[in-house]
């Protein structure tokens, strides 16, 4: 043990001292992590300056075609979007053509007459080719509108059908409530607060962490081919040292790689970006398992390679196929079954969901049965590639 | 003529290693066809649903969402296992139904339905979905509130009433139409954005991931040995970035073909998108001989070119469409060449766009292009005649 640590420690300096080891461990993920988050983040976010441009065009003027200027009045106070009125369809087109413009709303002249009048009337989205997303939300804002419109038509249809009287001034006088207030019977309330999920920011760090983190620990095993190649293996072998210090050395350097990397990252991206990792003992044994995980998987890789350029592509496909699945960089297992399920043999996956399990204040405790997954795969891959490392020395 | 031996090898090279073929030829088709199982394709988002109580009104807004082509429905028994199968990302969203929404609505007073999506993807639409399907059933259920607060009728029987007149009512019909010379979004198919998209990040990240091999050349001395051949510097320099090149444009025209055979996805003009193609390998190319010839540590080189890459394709618009980038970023993201490529492609497949019409970009590519194989030509030249 104390030999393997001696090796271990040499090779530590001599990593610390390698730009390499600092790049991928370090400066790769957190670099991509604070692209990602300053694109992805501040897609959203109105204080970023706002991103969508509406027009509204209301040839109508009528009271009803003016409530939907309020409407979006009120949704442009919120900050989404930004509205600008226009006195015709020319000018409209122009701006949308120019560009300057997403979309805009177009209310014909008789839209609210025809809505008063019961009969179909229609609420134009004119969009730019260039912006199908803003286009989408644009439509999705009017028919909200309309939906309004005809959950109070029907009100004002219903109670003249059940008093057997038609609708007439006389009628409107009649009534002692608004009939707009037929579009509340409901509130449709996004309670996606309730549960617990990563936060944009730190999904993208946890991801970035995770996805180096079995580049980074590659520094480590993987050496022992290079030094096997060089002749100094041979000659470590020569020295009074047993086979199993010289493998427990590179997997003690492996391990501390990793811990140093995930250790930097989980603070840095806390403290620069703002991620919120969550309770630190829970993510401390996540990042402990997870690192374990990634020195027994590029272990294996160790084993099995012939060359260290072998060992470098393999370990670069495994890492990027596992990442790949365990949805480091986006979600997966939103396409249903069959997905969802092959993501869990991955030990990605398991990290970013005891991440996510330790969200919004959760204990430690929350991380036990992901921890416990990762553990097994740490266990699984670190025993067969220990066997198989220890048997590759003996050739 | 020599420099086209020297690049023709190095693609001879990239093809004979089995990890390039993984990272060049299979990797970008696996991911294209990933993203579009995620967020498009094939595969139906799932709605998960949780009805507190069996009632009228619950079935018939479960009804109405499961009618719904776009997505599918799976019912949960349990609240807590359709949260965290919203968590687990098992289905994209969920429905709450809750327990009441009968009584409650009989006594005039709003129900509560709550709404779950994943805080990335497709939540917006869904939301969209399942907010029209919702109103359908409660639009009724309003009406009659209103009906029966102003006539003392008992809620059954307006309710009746109403949804009887609802199919009948005027209705007020959201129409959309586009300005441009095409039309969207009947012309564009779910892959046609998402494929030049990840065209344009994988072209660059190979051409960049190719600089480990033109360090390897020059580690192992064999740039040395060919300048100990009557062979010129310039011919060197020549033959690597064909080489660069030349690997950069096969796997373009590898992921362009695939994708128009496999999804069908629309490219454009044919001649303007070869064109494009050509200029984007070329400033891949000359990224790529840039950081081979600076670098002379191809595990260094290769850990800075996924940063570059992959950084320059997300600020470039590779991974979030450009049109929802705030006006700063918008800004930003022009100083890399895929948003100029991708305003490019969008030109060519939104708007039926020919040669012509993207001369602009061509013309910004093809500034990068030069620039960088200047600076390419320089640090190469000078990395192989300096003594090792």
């Amino acid at each position: 043990m104390r030999t393997a640590t001696r090796i271990a420690v040499k090779d530590l300096k001599l990593r610390l001292r390698d730009r390499s080891a600092l790049i991928i461990g370090i400066i790769a993920p957190l670099s991509l992590a604070f692209i990602f988050n300053l694109v992805f983040g501040g897609a959203f976010d109105p204080t970023e300056g706002i991103a969508i441009n509406y027009g509204i065009v209301d040839l109508d003027g009528s009271e009803i075609s003016r409530s939907f200027t309020t409407v979006l009045e009120q949704i442009e106070a919120e900050g989404v979007l930004e509205l600008e009125q226009f006195a015709d369809v020319e000018s409209a087109d122009i701006e949308v053509e120019g560009g300057d413009l997403d979309s805009y709303f177009l209310l014909e002249p008789g839209f609210g007459q025809a809505v008063t009048a019961n009969t179909p009337a229609t609420i134009k989205v004119v969009g730019s080719v260039d912006s199908p997303t803003s286009t989408q939300i644009a439509t999705s804002i009017a028919s909200q509108f309309a939906t309004g419109v005809e959950a109070t038509q029907l009100a004002i249809a219903t109670t003249a059908q059940v008093t057997s009287t038609p609708v007439s001034p006389e009628f409107f006088a009649s009534l002692n409530g608004d009939p707009q207030s037929a579009a509340f019977s409901y509130r449709l309330d996004d309670i996606t607060t309730a549960t617990r999920q990563l936060d944009a920011t730190t999904y993208m760090a946890a991801g970035m962490a995770v996805f180096f983190l079995f580049f980074t620990v590659g520094f480590g095993v993987l050496g022992l081919l290079e030094e096997e190649r060089q002749g100094t293996l041979t000659r470590l072998m020569a020295a009074p040292i047993s086979r199993a210090s010289i493998v427990g050395g590179k997997a003690i350097l492996s391990f501390l790689l990793g811990i140093i990397s995930m250790f930097v990252l989980v603070v840095a991206t806390q403290v620069l970006m703002g991620a919120s990792w969550g309770a630190p003992l829970g993510v401390a044994l996540l990042v402990i398992a997870g690192v374990l995980s990634a020195v027994g998987i590029i272990g294996l890789v160790a084993a099995i390679a012939k060359t260290p350029e072998g060992a470098g592509n393999m370990s670069s496909i495994i890492a990027v196929i596992l990442g790949m699945l365990g949805g480091v960089f986006f979600q997966i297992g939103q396409s249903g079954d069959f997905l969802s399920r092959l993501t869990y043999i991955t030990p990605h996956a398991w990290f970013m969901r005891g991440l996510a399990d330790l969200a919004d204040g959760a204990p430690w405790t929350a991380a036990l049965p992901s921890v416990g997954a990762i553990l097994t795969f740490a266990l699984v891959t670190g025993a067969l590639s220990w066997v198989l490392l220890l048997r590759r020395l003996q050739r | 003529m020599k420099a086209l031996a020297i690049g023709l090898t190095n693609i001879r090279r990239m093809i004979r290693e089995r990890s390039n073929i993984f990272f060049v030829f299979i990797f970008p088709i696996a991911l294209i066809l990933l993203i579009g199982a995620q967020f498009g394709g094939g595969v139906k988002p799932l709605i998960g649903v949780f009805v507190a109580d069996e009632g009228q009104i619950a079935e018939e807004i479960t009804d109405v969402i499961e009618s719904q082509d776009s997505v599918d429905i799976r019912r949960f028994e349990v609240r807590e296992d359709l949260v965290s199968a919203v968590e687990r990302g098992q289905v994209q969203a969920g429905v709450f139904l809750p327990a009441g929404i009968e009584t409650q609505s009989a006594a005039g007073e709003a129900a509560e339905i709550g709404f779950v999506a994943r805080p990335d993807g497709t939540g917006p639409q869904l939301q969209a979905i399942v907010g029209a399907a919702v109103a359908d059933v409660m639009k009724p259920v309003g009406a009659a509130q209103f009906a029966s607060a102003e006539t003392d009728a008992a809620f059954e029987q307006t309710h009746q009433v109403a949804q009887d007149l609802a199919g009948r009512a005027g209705g007020v019909d959201v129409e959309v139409s586009a300005v441009g010379e095409a039309l969207f979004p009947d012309t564009l198919g779910q892959f046609d954005l998402g494929a030049s998209s990840q065209l344009v990040l994988f072209v660059f990240l190979t051409a960049l991931a190719g600089s480990a091999a033109l360090i390897l050349t020059r580690q192992l001395g064999i740039s040395s040995r060919m300048l100990s051949t009557p062979t010129s510097v310039r011919s060197i320099v020549v033959g690597e970035s064909i080489g660069r090149f030349g690997v950069a444009l096969v796997q373009g025209l590898y992921i362009v073909v695939l994708t128009l055979i496999i999804f069908g996805v629309n490219w454009g003009d044919p001649i303007a998108s070869v064109l494009l193609l050509v200029m984007f390998s070329a400033v891949g190319a000359g990224a790529g001989v840039l950081m081979g010839s600076v670098f002379s540590n191809d595990q260094q080189a290769g850990g800075v070119g996924v940063v570059v890459s992959l950084g320059l394709a997300a600020l470039g618009g590779s991974m979030l469409p450009l049109e929802l980038f705030s006006p700063t970023m918008q800004t930003v993201a022009h100083f890399t060449p895929h948003a100029w490529a991708l305003d490019a492609y969008a030109e060519l497949v939104r708007h039926g766009g020919t040669t012509g019409d993207i001369l602009l970009e061509l013309g910004v590519l093809a500034g990068y292009a030069t620039v960088l194989f200047a600076l390419a030509a320089w640090r190469l030249r000078i990395a192989i005649t300096r003594p090792a």
